[in-house]
């Protein structure tokens, strides 16, 4: 079989050496060459087929164009809108990014001035109670009352609210008969006593709290914890009254009531 | 003669009428265009070839039609969706180049 001639129905399927070497020898319908020949001159009815054939074949062809012209500008709006969101989305994406970094950074600066207590040694040792102080401050002396009555005695209650009181008012430090009252400090009764820091203190008690006197004074006043007191000592008669002092001193907490038992050092390099 | 009245009518219902397709006639119409198209090649090379026979003329292009449209239909329905829409149009896309070619030779004689 030479190059130029087509291959015919009868010859081998299998002529090509592959599949799509043989789909192209035989491209043309073997139908043509089956007919060949024997073909009868064309009648008006398979013309007119012939022609119905190709006006659908055009109609198929026009639809289609058409179709996909009238799509496209829907397409291609669709496309554009995701293309724009998605680049509005990058966009936002970014800015919150640098917002995140922006914030982030700000938590670690703030978390650096807040760890680091700049405040002297001494300043601490006041607020945490271990140093003996002195400034200017209030007094407070209060007694049983004269009756002897029940309701007259001075309970670890009152005390206690009296102490509360104080700190709320603005005392820097507080001692109880020259017991400095500390962090692990109680103030509780023990059989006829009262006991702080557990040493038993008795009647008649002295208050000593340290800072500006007259604020101090006035803010116990108006505290809750002054009211207590105020009726505590119209309605019982407990001995009560308050002194200002330009130089009171007071003691430091005893060194086992100041043990720390549970808390360790936070190991961070800041 | 008839062939190209019937092309400019099929034009211009296409163009006039601007019908839209049913979606889901959708998928086959591509498809169904290239069968045609293969038809179409084929029968231009066989009136080149003095071959042309009118019967099988209408015979391909109907068959192919429905062959390529079933093909697409039973790969829709056997799960491999595109896939085997490809294979028509790549061995049609052969066979009209083919053609395509057989013509040019016979116009050009190159």
């Amino acid at each position: 079989m030479s190059q130029e001639a087509p291959p015919r129905a009868g010859g081998s399927p299998w002529q090509g050496s592959g599949l799509l070497e043989q789909i192209a020898e035989r491209a043309l319908d073997d139908d043509y060459y089956v007919f060949r020949g024997s073909q009868p001159r064309p009648s008006w009815r398979t013309g007119l087929l012939v022609g119905l054939v190709v006006t659908i074949f055009a109609m198929l062809v026009t639809t289609a164009a058409v179709q996909t012209r009238n799509d496209r500008p829907a397409t291609e709006l669709e496309r554009q809108t995701l293309a724009a969101d998605i680049e509005a989305r990058q966009k936002t994406l970014d800015e919150r990014r640098a917002a995140a970094a922006a914030l982030s950074a700000q938590v670690q600066a703030l978390q650096q001035s807040a760890g680091a207590d700049t405040r002297p040694p001494a300043e601490l040792g006041v607020l945490a109670s271990s140093a003996a102080v002195e400034g200017p401050g209030i007094v407070i002396t209060t007694a049983n009352s004269q009756d002897g009555l029940e309701a007259g005695r001075i309970t670890d209650r009152d005390l206690q609210v009296l102490v509360n009181g104080l700190w709320y008012a603005g005392a820097e430090a507080v001692a109880v008969n020259d017991n400095r009252v500390g962090t692990l400090t109680s103030i509780r009764t023990a059989g006829d006593a009262i006991t702080i820091n557990y040493r038993s203190i008795g009647p008649p008690y002295s208050v000593v709290a340290l800072g500006e006197p007259e604020s101090l004074q006035t803010r116990f006043g108006q505290n809750p914890a002054g009211a207590y007191w105020e009726d505590r000592r119209k309605r019982s008669g407990v001995e009560f009254a308050v002194t200002p002092s330009l130089e009171v001193t007071l003691p430091a907490v005893p060194d086992q009531r100041l043990d720390l038992k549970h808390a360790s050092t936070l190991e961070e390099d800041r | 003669m008839i062939p190209v009245i019937g092309l400019l009518a099929g034009l211009g219902l296409g163009l006039w009428l601007q019908p839209t397709v049913p979606l889901w006639l959708q998928p086959y119409l591509p498809i169904a265009i290239v069968a045609a198209l293969d038809a179409v090649v084929g029968a231009l090379r066989a009136l080149g070839e003095k071959r042309f026979n009118d019967r099988v003329f209408v015979i391909s292009f109907v068959s192919n039609v429905i062959i390529a449209s079933a093909m697409v239909f039973v790969g829709d329905q056997l799960g491999v969706g595109s896939q085997l829409s490809t294979g028509v149009i790549v061995v049609l896309g052969i066979r009209i180049f083919a053609n395509a070619a057989a013509i040019r030779r016979r116009i050009f004689h190159a």
